[in-house]
Formats: structure tokens, C-alpha cells, sequence
């Protein structure tokens, strides 16, 4: 019995990774399938994209206003130039991160199909990480595409400027993969303190919302309150946008390139956890709605 | 005959939140609200063998789904042992769902905005199934439920007799040993309703697959059933042939099988 438990826990353990190739392989296909999917809508990132265009004008004017008459200048951490590419920047990357929870996990999670979903063989987490992460990609092309086309096609003092340097455009990308992790992680933390509330999307707008906020998608950060520039570089939110568009525009020293992304990272890492914890003690008291 | 479900005192209860009526309830709604335990499944035991099909009947409302889905591991019981094929389905859930099959006929499992064929590519990698088999089973699925002609069509345009086709495949494409079918002819017109029926019965016959489904539609107990399962109020009121239940509940010779039902429900007292 004794050699035949050892057995047990080694065949236990293939069992477990075996598992997890199919799941991460299913995950995958899902996220193919998905972000195809949300490909097709060309007319709905076309008017998505005009908006993007439209704030981020609106905001380029007003900026401008601003720096021109500015009391103190010479003290703002971003020269005007820089401030016009960290707007065109922001407009395209604002759409990686919605507001709200997806659309298909909430339907799901209303009509009780939340079932369905977990008579498959895999972690519910991945599975829905997977959907979700793919629904936001899919949608984002098309629209970054347009903006960023645009930013740069604009004339003179309008135009998305050219990265400081090629090593700050590649953190700059690197720092937009895992913003997207970093953002999907969140909106699953979100989705999975949804799950177990019947009433409404009142806390969960609230949540997204000061994802946005912090993000500096409205109001960019560095034009927040000196003191509040500490905090607002090491709250996750400021990797949404902020810490990305910063490489680009070289904001960032690249001595601390890699103590930044590990920061965006560690956020990452540490909403995983808790989406996790928190969907793990929803599902044991879920109640699956109707017939 | 192996033994494959075994559930013993299976208890589950729900609260359920009402408001308070009268004068002001609303606003004495928000600060307070009264709880009330409904026990759905209330010390439900039965055993169910390789092979068999079994009919669970009851009224709406009487336990059938919350039993179903206690068996598919998406609802953790309060009390109680159930083992199917030597697991536990809440604690061992992902080793359990790949072993078994789940039809709803009230929800699709297939991706709604994806052809049939994409669903069933993926569900190739969500179940892990080796190529060979795949292309074995899912040649022989689409031959024998006549869904050639659908797998390039979007799950949203089929109407609801071809996606319960379609359904059944998906299901079934993983080669489960225990088929859960909630409802399945639900809505369906009478010629799917047949085809549905001598499909569960051929497949039943073929490949050895244990079902377990629950009905409204007593003509689907007498087509497919030789066991029926009757649950009401939470507790089972009846395991046995359904020949039983015509010679207790029949008030006379060829009384209509629904007809019996209802005696039965009303002798019970489980009107709803």
C-alpha cells in the first residue's frame, strides 16, 4: 500500500500537468477564437477610433492653453512636446482598459450560465482570464491602430512625437504587455467580486473607476500635486498607462526600467492572488439561478 | 452491473431574502430583511448502475435541478456523501467534469457567436481528446445525429431542434461514462423530440453510457426509462419501475401516463 500511495502522488502530479497543458492549451484557443471574434466589429472601432482622436485634439488645445500661460513653466516634468505624445499615447492605450467587467462573463454571471461554465474540465480563473483578456485585445486593435495613425499623420505641433530612443520604445512595448496582464488581472479581481453580488454594477464601476483615475487617463500624473508623485508611482494603476507612455516619452531613467516593470508585475502577480482567493470562496457559496 | 453514482443523505439548503410587506416597505426594506431557509434537497439518497437510464420526475421546483447539479459538481451540498465513479464532484471537480457530459436544454453550451465546428475544435482542447479519436467520434457524432450540414453555421443562428443536436455532440464528443441531461426536449417539436429519443436510446445501446435525465415530458420517461426517480420536496418519494407507479396511481385501465403523475403529485401533496 505504501509504494502503491508514492505511485499515487507521482502519477498524481503527471495528472496535474497533463491538466494544465490542455487547460493553457484550451485557454489559448479560446483566446484565438475571441479576439477573431471581436475583429469583425470594423465599424465599431472606426467610430471608437474617432472618438480616441476627438479627446485626445480636445485635450492637445487645452494643454497647450495651459503650458502657454503657466506661471511656472520651467517646473512641469514634461515638456509640452512630451505632453502631446503622453496624450496620443494615453488615447491609445485607454481603451485596453474598460470600465466595466466583460460583457459575455457578466451575462453569464446573470443568467447563472456561471454553471455551464463550470461543468468544463478547467479552472474557471484561467478560463475566464482567458475570454476576458481576448475580448479586450480583439476590441483594441483597430481602434490603437487608428489613433496612433492619426497622432502620427497630424502636422507640427500636434504630432505624436518619435520615442527618445530605440531602448525606450522596446521597454515601451514591454511595458504595454504586461500593462495588459496587469489590467486583466484587475477587471478578473473585478468580475470575481461581482459573482457573488445579485444587485446591480454599482461597487464594481466603482472599482474599475478608480482604475481609471489613478491611471491618469483623465488627468495625466504628472500634472498631479508634487506630493502625491511617490504614491502615484507605486500604486498599480499607474501602470495602466502612465509608466508605458513615461518610457516612450523618457520620463524614466533607464537605471529604473527594470525596477518598474518588476513593479508592474508584482501588481499583477499580487491581483491574480486575490481574484483567485475571492472567486475560490464565491463558487463554494454560488447559487446557480433558476431551472 | 458496476456500480457508478451513489449519493447518500444529500441535504442542501437556500436563503432566500424577502421584503417586508405593508406601510413603508420599501424603505424598511433597506434596513432590514427577512431570511427564510428553503431546504431544497433534504436527505436524498439513490444508487445508480452502468448502463441504466434512469427518469428523475417531480414537480417544478422540487429539488430535480439542485440534485443534478450537487452530481455535476457545480453546487456544494451542506450534508451528505456523493461519489461517482469514486469521486467526490465538489472536491474533485476538473477530474470529475472530464469525465462526464451535461446537456441543459434551458442554456448552450456551445460558443454563441462561433460555427459549430470551431466549438467542437475547442472542445477537442478543453477535453484533451488525441486526434484519432477525435476524428473518430466526432465523424461518427455528426453522422448519426445528421448535423454535417450545420458546422459552418454561427451556434446563434441554428434553431433550437439543431442546436440540440448539436448540443448532444458536444457532449458526447469526449466519450463521457455518465451523461446528465436536465431537460432535454424542452420546447422541441414532436419530430426532434423522436429523433432525440432514438439517439439517447442507440447511444445508450452502443457505447455503455450511463444517463441520468430529468423531464416534465413523460413520454420521454416511457421511451428511454425502465427506472424512474421521483423527487419532491426535496426528498425521494419514489425509486422504482414506472409499471409501479401506474399499478399505485392508476385509477383505471389505460389511464394516461400524465394523468398518474398528477394523482401521484396530488396524493403527495406536492402540488405547486
Amino acid at each position: 500500500m505504501g509504494k502503491g500511495k508514492g505511485m499515487g502522488v507521482a502519477m498524481d502530479r503527471t495528472r496535474k500537468f497533463s491538466l494544465f497543458v490542455c487547460s493553457a492549451r484550451a485557454c489559448i484557443g479560446l483566446f484565438r477564437i475571441r479576439s477573431i471574434e471581436s475583429l469583425q466589429y470594423r465599424a465599431a472601432a472606426l467610430s471608437s477610433g474617432s472618438i480616441s482622436v476627438f479627446w485626445a485634439l480636445i485635450e492637445i488645445t487645452v494643454y497647450t492653453v495651459f503650458y502657454r500661460y503657466a506661471a511656472h513653466r520651467e517646473a512641469a516634468t514634461l515638456t509640452l512636446a512630451q505632453m502631446v505624445s503622453y496624450i496620443w499615447l494615453g488615447q491609445t492605450l485607454v481603451p485596453l482598459h474598460p470600465l466595466s467587467i466583460d460583457d459575455e462573463l457578466l451575462a453569464k454571471i446573470n443568467s447563472g450560465d456561471v454553471g455551464v461554465e463550470l461543468c468544463r474540465p478547467l479552472d474557471l480563473y484561467f478560463h475566464w482570464f482567458a475570454k476576458s483578456a481576448a475580448g479586450r485585445v480583439g476590441r483594441f486593435w483597430w481602434r490603437a491602430l487608428i489613433t496612433l495613425g492619426i497622432g502620427l499623420l497630424m502636422p507640427g505641433p500636434l504630432r505624436l512625437g518619435a520615442p527618445v530612443s530605440a531602448a525606450g520604445l522596446i521597454m515601451f512595448l514591454v511595458s504595454v504587455a504586461s500593462t495588459f496582464l496587469l489590467s486583466a488581472a484587475y477587471g478578473m479581481l473585478v468580475t470575481a467580486v461581482r459573482l457573488g453580488i445579485t444587485w446591480g454594477d454599482g461597487p464594481t464601476y466603482m472599482m474599475m473607476l478608480v482604475g481609471g483615475v489613478l491611471s491618469g487617463g483623465y488627468l495625466p500624473l504628472p500634472l498631479w500635486p508634487d506630493f502625491m508623485q511617490g504614491f502615484l508611482y507605486v500604486q498599480p494603476f499607474a501602470g495602466y498607462l502612465d509608466l508605458p507612455v513615461r518610457f516612450y516619452v523618457g520620463a524614466i531613467p533607464p537605471g529604473r526600467a527594470a525596477a518598474t516593470i518588476a513593479l508592474q508585475l508584482g501588481w499583477t502577480l499580487l491581483f491574480v492572488c486575490a481574484g483567485r482567493l475571492v472567486m475560490r470562496g464565491r463558487l463554494r457559496g454560488v447559487i446557480i439561478q433558476g431551472g | 452491473m458496476a456500480e457508478q453514482i451513489r449519493l447518500t443523505d444529500i441535504q442542501k439548503h437556500f436563503t432566500v431574502y424577502e421584503r417586508p410587506d405593508g406601510k413603508w416597505a420599501l424603505l424598511r426594506a433597506a434596513f432590514s430583511r427577512k431570511a427564510r431557509r428553503v431546504q431544497a434537497l433534504d436527505g436524498v439518497s439513490f444508487r445508480i448502475g452502468e448502463g441504466e437510464i434512469v427518469g428523475c420526475i417531480g414537480p417544478n421546483g422540487a429539488g430535480k435541478s439542485t440534485t443534478v447539479k450537487v452530481m455535476s459538481g457545480i453546487l456544494t451540498p451542506d450534508a451528505g456523501e456523493c461519489l461517482i465513479l469514486g469521486r467526490t464532484p465538489w472536491k474533485e471537480r476538473i477530474a470529475h467534469v472530464s469525465q462526464i457530459g451535461v446537456v441543459f436544454g434551458q442554456r448552450s453550451q456551445l460558443w454563441w457567436d462561433v460555427s459549430v465546428a470551431d466549438s467542437f475544435a475547442l472542445l477537442k482542447d478543453v477535453y484533451a481528446i488525441p486526434d484519432g479519436q477525435f476524428a473518430r467520434r466526432s465523424a461518427e457524432l455528426i453522422e448519426t445525429l445528421d448535423i454535417g450540414g450545420l458546422l459552418k453555421t454561427p451556434a446563434r443562428q441554428l434553431s433550437l431542434g439543431q442546436r440540440m443536436r448539436c448540443e448532444l455532440a458536444a457532449a458526447l464528443l469526449h466519450s463521457p461514462k455518465i451523461l446528465f441531461l436536465d431537460e432535454p426536449t424542452i420546447g422541441l417539436d414532436a419530430v426532434a423530440k423522436l429523433t432525440l429519443r432514438a439517439f439517447l436510446k442507440e447511444e445508450n445501446r452502443r457505447s455503455g453510457v450511463t444517463m441520468l435525465l430529468t423531464t416534465h415530458d413523460m413520454d420521454d420517461i416511457e421511451a428511454l426509462c425502465r427506472r424512474v426517480i421521483v423527487i419532491g420536496r426535496g426528498r425521494l418519494l419514489y425509486d422504482g419501475a414506472i409499471a409501479g407507479l401506474r399499478g399505485k396511481y392508476a385509477a383505471r385501465e389505460g389511464q394516461d401516463i400524465d394523468e398518474i403523475i398528477a394523482a401521484m403529485y396530488r396524493d403527495m401533496a406536492l402540488e405547486s
